[in-house]
């Protein structure tokens, strides 16, 4: 057989064999080279009570060259892009090593939803978020945990994950407030929305935006 | 034309923009037109010189072959020749090894593995060529299997050795016993094992793991002497194992020398050509001195940045 094939067929049957960790892979398709993780977001996070997808490639020379993954569950995080679900991790790319595995590199996502590292963002806007308002960043990563990965409605008391449609200003990471304000003006809800997220208006920043400021990208095409 | 694999030191100086060869009858940008370069493009030629130079150096690396994991022995003459033009001090220390009765080098690709592959492959090729090879076979053999307990005090799961270690263990055995179809292992068998990545790349990690296993379950030797090659700063063994031992591609330096010495139980030297010296000779540092065996030296070439195998066969006996 195949040493690669030999080596997932063998790592895929540790994974089921381990209970604990609660790492699940899945076959995409007929190949065994291209899975779909998932493992829970870790307690104590505002991930926590969500379940995380990852999608899996298995490269031709693997374990000698790193996994392919990203997130297919929306993610909001500053090392995973909001909209691709790309992933910033150093041993994804020149820090891989053969020692490392599915359920170990899986692991690792799992860690870095623990601890962010803005400073090397996948995500440029998310990190300037987190760097700003890191209260107002961990409502709105845990907003996201309730809309796309199942976990608890934030803003049901009973911890229920209630139904109801989405709210935009929380996806966003903005405060009702300032989006009222400014559509208040004659600006339209979404364009507000985009603008304010794109300018970082959160926080501190608040008083350093004037309104100028704001209406002066709400006029541009 | 010039590769770019950084293999070759002194490497032929880089050109400048300005000495760019300017084309005629172009209007406004100096253009180049080195080989295999088409400049009629409109989005070429709006990119300056530089730029264009980046860019065929690029195409180049794609298009030239990249040089075998490991290569035939050549002989000193021609690690000579490519110094003549450049550095007198690097062709005097040439000149000194071959006083020593070096005879040739095997080459190595320069991809970060180059140390623990020409460690691994003179460390087999040596025990084909011991003089009672089922004895010298049969000690290396009993060291690595030794060594299996220490990569799982290490925290290394077994999944992910066994197939390294299986690998490299059939092709040391298959010096004494014969593979299914009867042949043992010759010089050309044993070159070809090398130059195939999977088999090649598995011995390397194998000796990359060892290296990471001897550090960590005695820190007490090692931890003074865990620095990161950048910043200076110690690190506590796991992180300097995970980051500069076990991750592909990262190069060797003495501590990783010295621990795979001692996993292994051999001794080795490093020929240092560095065109430093004032008079010319060769610097050898010895790793793991004291080991005694009966087994050809294994000694490696080091020039700046990289390990290639010295030789004391010439290229006409062997493979």
């Amino acid at each position: 057989m195949d040493a690669r094939l030999r080596r997932v067929n063998k790592e895929i049957a540790d994974c089921k064999n381990d209970k604990s960790s609660k790492i699940q892979l899945d076959l995409v398709d007929e190949s065994p080279f291209h899975l779909k993780g998932s493992f829970p977001g870790p307690e104590g996070t505002p991930y926590e009570g969500g379940r995380f997808e990852v999608d899996i490639r298995i490269p031709d020379s693997y374990p000698f060259q790193p996994l392919k993954m990203k997130f297919i569950t929306k993610v909001y995080h500053p090392n995973v892009s909001s909209a691709s679900g790309a992933i910033c991790l150093d041993i994804l790319k020149d820090q891989w090593s053969p020692v490392l595995t599915l359920k170990s590199t899986l692991i690792s996502l799992q860690s870095l939803l623990c601890s962010p590292e803005p400073d090397d963002p996948q995500d440029a806007e998310v990190a300037k978020h987190y760097m700003t308002s890191r209260s107002s960043f961990e409502e709105t990563a845990r907003y996201w945990t309730h809309i796309y990965a199942g976990g608890p409605d934030p803003k049901a008391k009973d911890g229920g994950s209630g139904g109801g449609s989405r709210d935009e200003v929380a996806m966003a990471g903005l405060e009702k407030a300032h989006v009222d304000q400014f559509e208040a003006l004659g600006f339209e809800r979404g364009k507000v929305i985009d603008v304010l997220r794109r300018l970082n208006y959160r926080g501190a920043n608040v008083t350093k935006i004037t309104e100028d400021r704001v209406v002066e990208e709400l006029l541009k095409p | 034309m010039q590769s770019s694999d950084g293999e070759t030191p002194p490497e032929a100086p880089r050109l400048e923009s300005a000495d760019l060869p300017t084309a005629e009858g172009q209007e406004t940008l100096p253009t180049y037109t080195g080989p295999g370069f088409v400049t009629n493009n409109p989005e070429l030629a709006s990119l300056t010189p530089a730029q264009l130079y980046e860019l065929n150096q690029g195409l180049l690396d794609e298009a030239v072959p990249q040089r075998p994991l490991i290569d035939q022995i050549v002989p000193m003459a021609v690690l000579r020749a490519e110094y003549e033009n450049g550095s007198a001090s690097f062709t005097k220390q040439i000149d000194y090894l071959v006083s020593q009765s070096y005879t040739g080098i095997r080459r190595t690709r320069g991809d970060g593995d180059c140390f623990y592959r020409s460690l691994a492959f003179r460390y087999v090729e040596r025990l084909m060529n011991a003089a009672d090879p089922a004895l010298a076979v049969g000690s290396a053999v009993s060291t690595l299997e030794a060594s299996l307990p220490m990569l799982e005090a290490a925290g290394f799961q077994k999944l992910v050795f066994e197939d390294f270690y299986d690998t490299f263990v059939s092709i040391i055995k298959r010096i004494v016993q014969p593979e299914a179809d009867g042949t043992t292992l010759t010089p050309l068998l044993l070159l070809e094992a090398f130059q195939n990545p999977e088999v090649s790349n598995s011995v390397v990690v194998y000796l990359r793991l060892l290296t990471s296993a001897q550090i960590r379950t005695d820190p007490d030797s090692y931890q003074d002497f865990l620095f990161h090659p950048e910043l200076g700063e110690l690190m506590t063994p796991r992180e300097f194992c995970e980051t500069f031992v076990e991750a592909v591609g990262k190069e060797a330096d003495h501590v990783q020398m010295t621990a795979l010495a001692r996993a292994l139980k051999i001794n080795f030297s490093v020929a240092y050509l560095d065109g430093r010296s004032a008079d010319g000779h060769v610097d050898f540092v010895n790793f793991n001195d004291g080991i005694q065996d009966e087994l050809e030296p294994l000694v490696l070439l080091y020039r700046p940045g990289h390990y290639d195998i010295l030789e004391k066969q010439s290229e006409d006996t062997v493979i």
